[in-house]
């Protein structure tokens, strides 16, 4: 029994953390019509960055931390479950055109791995990072598959705090230059709002509305139903179709690439001995 | 099944939902709607189940089959027939008493726990800092602009637009 309490140190720490992080809370910050907001989940994971970076932490300390990720994030992964029961019918009422519209999703993969491939030359990370938009659900399928420490963890975890800082001000922008091109129709950008993120819902939700503020209600709709079946489909999707295909699409396009060696980037040091 | 990992897995649920209650507290009195800690306890209690019941489910499987699915799938699947009104009796109560404990502060703990794990990591975080960042931007545009594309067609080929 004695080694289950040997670790108090971390769970203290893990708690010490949470309650200052708690405390500072949720703060905002705008910039004209930009805003961007910080949360208390970034604040624990910077504080832990700076008390590992500063080697005020235990090297022994981090490590055994790393399990304790993994199971408490199946516990999130109920949380996000509770949104599914009780959606249900509103799910298959919405039809089966809007539950297609569902794989629009996959565009991540789609626009951002190869790129993530071809020009940044980037490791397993990219998988972890363009499977999905890096939501809390993303962060524990990654957990349970590969763990959050491994590549395929920092991927996601790196594109989660990028999301969280950014994914607003970033929405805002780019549904505000998409609505202007004229290319879709307000219906469209409206159901493309619901990515699964009430957050960034909200932003691109309202560059469409500015836009078209006479189509307010339907638009709305749109995007509610559609971020309704993101959230709901959001875990099976990225779990048996995004993360498949990523994986697939990382093995094809590393496989006769002159950047990679058995699918892991050659390192510049490596190439350039070579030469 | 391994006593020791069981051990390992129901302290740290515990103890996160220990901190959840607490953290939870913090953040509901800042929203103006204070959830006291003991008022969140049967939502956390609940969530805890479910999670317990899924690993279960995932380790059966496991003894019986080498082909298995990641745990959490199991998890989300308990949760979600647990909480379909009008199949589940304790849909209900469940959704109710969960509603108490928000996403937010659940995520705060599991955090804490990959920050103090994070320290060993920064080295590679570093080396790729950029390039997440980068990248994580093109999945945003990806899943918008992949979404409007098919939403588009399927509003044009059915009539809607």
């Amino acid at each position: 029994m004695n080694e289950h309490l040997k670790d108090w140190r971390i769970h203290a720490l893990a708690f010490v953390l949470t309650l200052i992080a708690e405390f500072i809370g949720t703060q905002k910050f705008a910039f004209g019509p930009l805003a961007f907001s910080l949360i208390p989940m970034l604040y624990v994971l910077i504080f832990g960055a700076i008390l590992g970076g500063i080697k005020v932490l235990p090297h022994d300390m981090m490590e055994e931390a790393s399990p304790y990720i993994g199971i408490s994030v199946m516990m999130l992964t109920a949380k996000i479950a509770m949104s599914v029961g009780p959606n249900l019918e509103a799910v298959i009422n919405a039809g089966p055109a809007l539950i297609f519209q569902e794989f629009g999703n996959l565009g991540t993969a789609f626009l951002a791995l190869p790129i993530a491939i071809g020009v940044f030359h980037m490791g397993r990370a990219a998988v972890g990072c363009c499977f999905s938009i890096s939501r809390e659900g993303s962060l524990a399928i990654i957990a349970d598959k590969y763990g959050l420490d491994s590549e395929e963890g920092i991927g996601v975890m790196g594109g989660y705090i990028v999301g969280t800082v950014l994914g607003t001000l970033f929405y805002g922008i780019l549904v505000s230059f998409l609505t202007s091109l004229n290319v879709f129709h307000p219906y469209s950008l409206g159901m493309a709002c619901g990515t699964g993120s009430a957050s960034m819902m909200s932003a691109s939700l309202a560059a469409v509305v500015s836009a078209y503020p006479d189509m307010e209600a339907q638009v709305t709709a749109y995007a509610a139903t559609s971020n309704l079946l993101s959230s709901v489909d959001g875990l099976y999707m990225s779990l048996f179709i995004a993360l498949p295909f990523c994986n697939w699409l990382y093995k094809v396009m590393t496989k006769n690439s002159r950047h990679y060696k058995d699918g892991v980037p050659i390192p510049k040091a490596a190439k350039n001995a070579n030469k | 099944m391994n006593t020791a990992i069981w051990i390992k897995r129901i302290k740290c649920l515990i103890i996160v939902s220990a901190i959840t209650s607490i953290g939870n507290m913090i953040s509901t009195t800042k929203a103006g709607n204070p959830v006291s800690p003991l008022a969140a306890i049967p939502g956390l209690f609940f969530l805890l189940v479910c999670t317990i019941l899924g690993c279960i489910v995932y380790e059966l499987i496991n003894k019986v089959s080498p082909k298995n699915l990641p745990a959490i799938a199991y998890i989300s699947l308990v949760t979600i027939l647990l909480t379909i009104p009008g199949f589940s009796p304790i849909a209900e109560w469940a959704i109710d008493a969960t509603n108490k404990v928000g996403l937010l502060p659940l995520c705060t703990p599991i955090l804490a726990y990959a920050g103090i794990s994070l320290g060993k990591d920064l080295d590679t975080f570093k080396k790729q800092g950029v390039s997440i960042v980068i990248i994580a931007l093109f999945t945003f545009t990806g899943t918008y602009i992949g979404s409007a594309i098919i939403a588009e067609i399927i509003l044009r080929s059915t009539g809607v637009i």
